[in-house]
């Protein structure tokens, strides 16, 4: 019985590393494409969380199942378990082994992040100073600075607009050359807003009355949604645009493209839907803010 | 299992002794209670230092600085009347009822000459409430002691108008007198850091 | 402890029943009495729960579909901003509170709470709360529309220009829910600090008692920052001053600080009592000792302690600093050692027992499960490059009604079960209770599982519509959480009808140990004739010593 036992938990552990391997293997069919560099370290990252999650919830369950299927009580038994009321050395181990793995996920999570480089050091330095529109010369940390893509972001209610001053070309789509490191400058002119593409792993809020710089590489020619992340209002669901990672043979070809177009307001679903509400079943009567104007882009999508 | 009980705490003494610890309830509600609000007190001096630090021009056009003098008058007037609440409730521990009207009768003098003087120091600024942050974070803060200055001397006029009826401060009981005593010690501190913050930084 | 289990498993007579249940209409009255309030806490904050949860389900039938296309998408937002506001401010916090406020005189041995006037008052502001905030429904500007964290500026915004707008009221209920917590949290604390029994030294003292000591203790020194945030709001909204307004020279990240400050803890007020239920409930259903009692009473007040230092997690994509970053995902990280400490105590409890799983075991290890995986989706949100991505997603949705809802609601479910024949003197029905755990456990997974995936793939929160790539696990969440609704039917029918004609119950039905266990069923009014002079820890399962001196 007793050797019975033992097997069975044998049996149980090697279960559990397996599958909890499996798990965070599985984890990168849980994340749309990797279309820039960061996307990358984050999935190692997080099959890494996977694997180690799945082991520590597998385990903690696997001890519970296995009480409650072998230490049931007997219907009449109504005599009391073993009065056990701890175990030094037991719960020694368990604060320790927690300890090991918290200080291993946050070394590995800080390379991570380190990695990434995602905020220019201006942006920390300047971050108290909101009023200050900042120079944008630091570069990421691992580039030579000056060989990024310096791009304008503008957020407003419930809008976005791009700006790529070389060319002084504004457009409602965000183009990106492939495989170069991209600043954004980002900045909202009513609330706050967050810049979110899914397949970059990359989010940032925008803050009013400040600048905040925001570097990354996107590595995958492909079409992309751009969503904002953070809550401003009531059609903040629609305030999305599309992402296009190009070539630069393709990208410079769009950038001339739109520099020979006049400016004109863009369309945006936002402003359509306060002018004539779709159809509801259940329509509230409340008065709403108003979407600020259109922005004026010499490419609208 | 180590049995801590030693037998004298099964007598009934231990158990009139807890109904003896309750009377002590008040006074420590009363503690936790202040510790509790200095945190309110702490959020906004906290914002102060922040806005403060972040906006580059912190005063309006127009503004220098705040006076200093008058504020300074007020600020020795309300410190020194948490000596003067002191020696009441030393007062009071002796029985000298009378001494001790006076002196709570001071003490609320004392504050309501600082209350006042906050008034006309209010009145005669050139900025509002909305005038930036530098308006905002004044008034709120000046606004909200002040708050607790008013109601801390209607605690006192009350402790002093209980203490006309019998057996209402007597060196035995007297929590209503305690709790209003060190409410104003608590306004006071406050106070300091906030004149520190306010006035004093520059 | 078996000495006595027979004596007061023998069943006690009617009469002796009505004459220590008070009358219904008590529970409408301004009382006093502990037991009275800490009833009518809990039975006030369910019908809130009912209320958040019916609007969860319009919620829920939106998202059914990609399209915006059953409620308008102001409505939409009111919705989840008055769900969130509802759930956490008029049903967890209150029903833990009146949790605390019926059982900890009892297992302290006390005959009422330090402060009882307060108490009284402290409950009824609960009241005046809840219809601030719902009023909003009523305005012409409608309810505040700007989720629970209410950050300005979009908070700010004032389409209707009227002074009492959907904000203005929401903001007076956050002040008043405050003041309300602040009082019971006084009291509690005074309570427990200052009026145990004699011989009730802090490690004879139960876990429910010191993790709502932990809990209380955050109330006090980290509400108040929320209560100042809401009055710099409520300033900037209503008199055009500039505090967080970025528009008129404010700075709204302040805001976001002091606004987290306080709701990063807030979740352990949530989280502790709770974790306090399980630590009573485990024992006794699998007649052991709690394993490692110290340990799991120090961890409570860790947690309490570590848990005032890591609110920045919820701002890592904000303009927070990269040392920031790093210093608060360490911090919040280190609050999963203590919180692992109690998983593995009650792992070890169960492990070797003799287990009975009647429902408020089920319930109990039900979310304890939930729990850890609910721990360990927080443990990858504390990872900055993971929140990055999954920051304002479903996975954060996922990640915290599986501890906000599948911990935090179920446990009080357990521990409404556990103690319901003390409160009313009578037994509930264990098939109808079993009933509502199974649903309960079944759908909650349906709703909330689904919700991680869709939000590793991004699907953003607060949104009424979203791209079609969404929609197969939309429809299961949906689904799962109508199924969710009616699991508390069983529910409602088993309290309501046990509660009037339930078997009668003996005054310890399930041999636990614990002062409570010791007064008969209801509570006398005043609790304790005599005063009890505890002499051991509170968890004698398997041991033969008396708890009080009395039984010796
Ligand atoms: C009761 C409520 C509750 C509880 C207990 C927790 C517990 C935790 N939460 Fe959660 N959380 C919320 C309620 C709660 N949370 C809410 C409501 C929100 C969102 C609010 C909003 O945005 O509207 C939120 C959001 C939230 C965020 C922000 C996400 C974002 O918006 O981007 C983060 C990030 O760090 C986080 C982390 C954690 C962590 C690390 C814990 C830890 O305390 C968990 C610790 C537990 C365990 C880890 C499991 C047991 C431990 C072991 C078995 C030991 C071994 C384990 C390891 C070594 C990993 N939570
Ligand atoms: C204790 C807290 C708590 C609890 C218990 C719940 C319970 C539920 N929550 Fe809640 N939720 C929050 C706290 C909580 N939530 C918070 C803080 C937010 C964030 C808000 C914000 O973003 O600002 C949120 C947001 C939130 C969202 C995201 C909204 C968005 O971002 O767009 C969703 C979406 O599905 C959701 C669903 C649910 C569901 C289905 C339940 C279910 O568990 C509810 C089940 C209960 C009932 C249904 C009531 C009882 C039923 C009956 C009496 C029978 C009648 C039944 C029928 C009609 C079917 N919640
Ligand atoms: Cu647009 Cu947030
Ligand atoms: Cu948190």
């Amino acid at each position: 019985m007793k050797i019975l036992r033992i097997f069975i938990l044998i049996a149980i552990a090697v279960a559990i590393s397996v599958t909890s391997f499996w798990m965070g293997q599985q984890s990168y069919s849980w994340f749309p494409s990797q279309a820039t560099t960061a996307a990358k370290l984050v999935d190692d990252l997080f099959c890494f969380l996977v694997t180690l999650s799945s082991f520590i919830f597998f385990g903690v369950i696997g001890a519970l199942l296995y009480s409650i299927v072998f230490s049931r009580a007997n219907r009449l038994d109504t005599t009391d378990g073993p009065a056990i009321e701890g175990n030094t050395t037991v719960e020694i181990v368990w604060t320790v082994i927690p300890v090991v793995l918290i200080i291993w996920i946050a070394a590995y999570s800080y390379d991570v992040y380190r990695q990434m480089g995602i905020l220019s050091p201006m942006q920390v330095v300047h971050l108290h100073h909101p009023l200050e529109t900042e120079p944008a010369y630091a570069a990421g940390m691992n580039e030579k600075p000056d060989s990024a893509e310096e791009i304008g972001v503008v957020a407003k209610q419930w809008a976005w607009s791009f700006h790529y001053p070389g060319r002084d070309v504004t457009s409602t789509e965000l183009h990106l050359p492939v495989d170069r490191r991209i600043r954004l400058l980002m900045q909202s002119e009513d609330v706050i807003h967050g810049f979110f593409v899914p397949d970059f792993r990359l989010k940032q809020d925008i803050i009013p009355k400040r600048t905040i710089n925001f570097e990354f590489t996107p590595i995958r020619v492909g079409k992309y949604r751009l969503n904002d992340s953070q809550f401003s209002g009531t059609y903040f669901a629609a305030m999305q645009a599309d992402v296009y990672v190009e070539s630069a043979d393709v990208y410079n070809q769009w950038l001339d493209q739109a520099a020979n177009r006049e400016p004109v307001p863009a369309s945006n679903q936002a402003a359509s839907e306060h002018i004539e509400q779709p159809d509801k079943l259940i329509q509230s009567g409340w008065k709403v803010h108003p979407p600020a104007p259109p922005p004026v882009v010499n490419h609208p999508s | 299992m180590d049995v801590l009980i030693t037998s004298d705490e099964l007598t009934p003494t231990a158990i009139d002794a807890q109904a003896i610890n309750e009377k002590g309830n008040g006074m420590f509600g009363m503690s936790v209670f202040l510790l509790s609000e200095s945190i309110v007190f702490l959020s906004f001096f906290a914002t102060y230092i922040m806005l403060r630090t972040s906006t580059p021009d912190w005063y309006p056009a127009g503004v220098s600085g705040l006076e200093l003098l008058k504020p300074t008058i007020n600020t020795v007037i309300l410190v020194s009347s948490s000596g003067v609440i002191y020696l009441a409730e030393r007062a009071l521990d002796r029985n000298q009822i009378m001494k001790f009207r006076v002196l709570l009768l001071t003490t609320a003098l004392m504050g309501t000459y600082f209350l006042y003087g906050q008034a006309v120091e209010w009145s005669s600024l050139t900025f509002g409430l909305t005038t930036g942050s530098f308006g905002s974070t004044f008034y709120l803060l000046t606004g909200f002691h002040g708050l607790h200055v008013f109601t801390g001397l209607l605690l006192q006029l009350m402790v002093l108008i209980r203490s006309l009826t019998p057996d209402h401060a007597t060196p035995e009981s007297h929590f209503g007198f305690s709790a209003t005593s060190l409410f104003w010690h608590f306004v006071d501190i406050i106070w300091i850091i906030l004149f520190a913050l306010v006035y004093l930084w520059r | 402890m078996t000495g006595i289990s027979t004596r007061d498993m023998s069943s006690f007579d009617e009469a002796q029943n009505k004459k220590s249940q008070p009358d219904w209409r008590t529970y409408f009255s301004f009382s006093t009495n502990h037991k009275v309030i800490g009833i009518q806490y809990l039975v006030l904050s369910f019908i809130f729960f009912v209320f958040g949860g019916l609007l969860a389900m319009v919620i829920r039938g939106e998202l059914i579909t990609p399209e915006s296309d059953l409620v308008d998408r102001s409505l939409f937002n009111g919705l989840f901003t008055m769900h969130g506001t509802v759930m956490i401010f008029l049903w967890t916090i209150p029903a833990l509170v009146g949790l605390a406020n019926y059982l900890v005189p009892l297992m302290i041995g006390a005959r009422d709470m330090a402060f009882p006037l307060l108490n009284a008052i402290a409950f009824w502001l609960i009241p005046v709360t809840g219809i601030l905030m719902l009023s909003g429904f009523l305005l012409p500007s409608g309810t505040a529309q700007a989720g629970w964290w209410s950050y300005p500026p979009v908070s700010l915004q004032n389409p209707t220009g009227h002074f009492i707008n959907g904000e203005f009221i929401w903001l007076l209920g956050v002040v008043v829910s405050g003041v309300s917590s602040i009082m019971g949290a006084v009291n509690i604390v005074t309570t427990i600090l200052r009026m145990r029994a004699p011989g009730m030294t802090p490690f004879r003292t139960p876990i429910f008692v010191w993790t709502v000591l932990s809990a209380q203790l955050l109330q006090l020194y980290c509400l108040p920052a929320l209560t100042a945030a809401g009055i710099l709001l409520l300033f900037d909204l209503s008199f055009g001053t500039a505090f967080v307004n970025p528009s008129t020279g404010g700075d709204p990240i302040i805001y976001q600080h002091l606004f987290w400050f306080y709701s990063h803890p807030a979740v352990y007020v949530m989280a502790l009592p709770v974790f306090g239920i399980f630590s009573e409930i485990i024992p006794a259903f699998a007649r052991k000792p709690l394993f490692g009692y110290k340990g799991v009473a120090i961890s409570s007040i860790s947690i309490a302690a570590l848990g005032t230092l890591v609110w920045a997690h919820h701002m890592f994509t904000s303009g927070t600093p990269d040392w920031m970053r790093m210093m608060f995902m360490f911090s919040t990280m280190c609050v999963a050692i203590p919180t692992g400490i109690k998983v593995f105590a009650w792992t070890a409890t169960v492990w070797n027992g003799k287990l009975r799983l009647e429902t408020p075991m089920l319930f109990a290890l039900g979310a304890v499960v939930m729990f850890v995986f609910a721990g360990i989706t927080g443990v990858m949100l504390a990872s900055v490059p993971i929140d990055i991505h999954v920051s304002n997603t479903y996975f954060v949705v996922g990640h915290f009604h599986y501890v906000i809802f599948c911990t935090v609601t179920m446990g009080i479910f357990a521990g409404i079960y556990f103690w319901f024949p003390k409160m009313t003197g009578r037994m509930y029905s264990e098939s109808w209770g079993k009933l509502h755990f199974w649903l309960t456990f079944i759908a909650a997974n349906l709703t909330f599982f689904p919700m991680h995936l869709v939000g590793l793939q991004g699907m953003v929160r607060r949104i009424s519509s979203y791209d079609p790539q969404y929609t197969g696990w939309n429809i299961v969440a949906s689904l799962g959480g109508f199924l969710l609704g009616v699991s508390t039917i069983p529910f409602i029918l088993n309290m309501v009808a046990s509660w009037t004609v339930g078997k009668q119950a003996p005054a310890n039905p399930w041999r636990a140990t614990g002062l409570e266990w010791t007064t008969s069923s209801p509570p006398p009014p005043e609790n304790f004739e005599t005063i009890p002079v505890v002499t051991s820890t509170p968890y004698g399962y398997g041991k033969s010593e008396p708890l009080t001196v009395s039984e010796t």
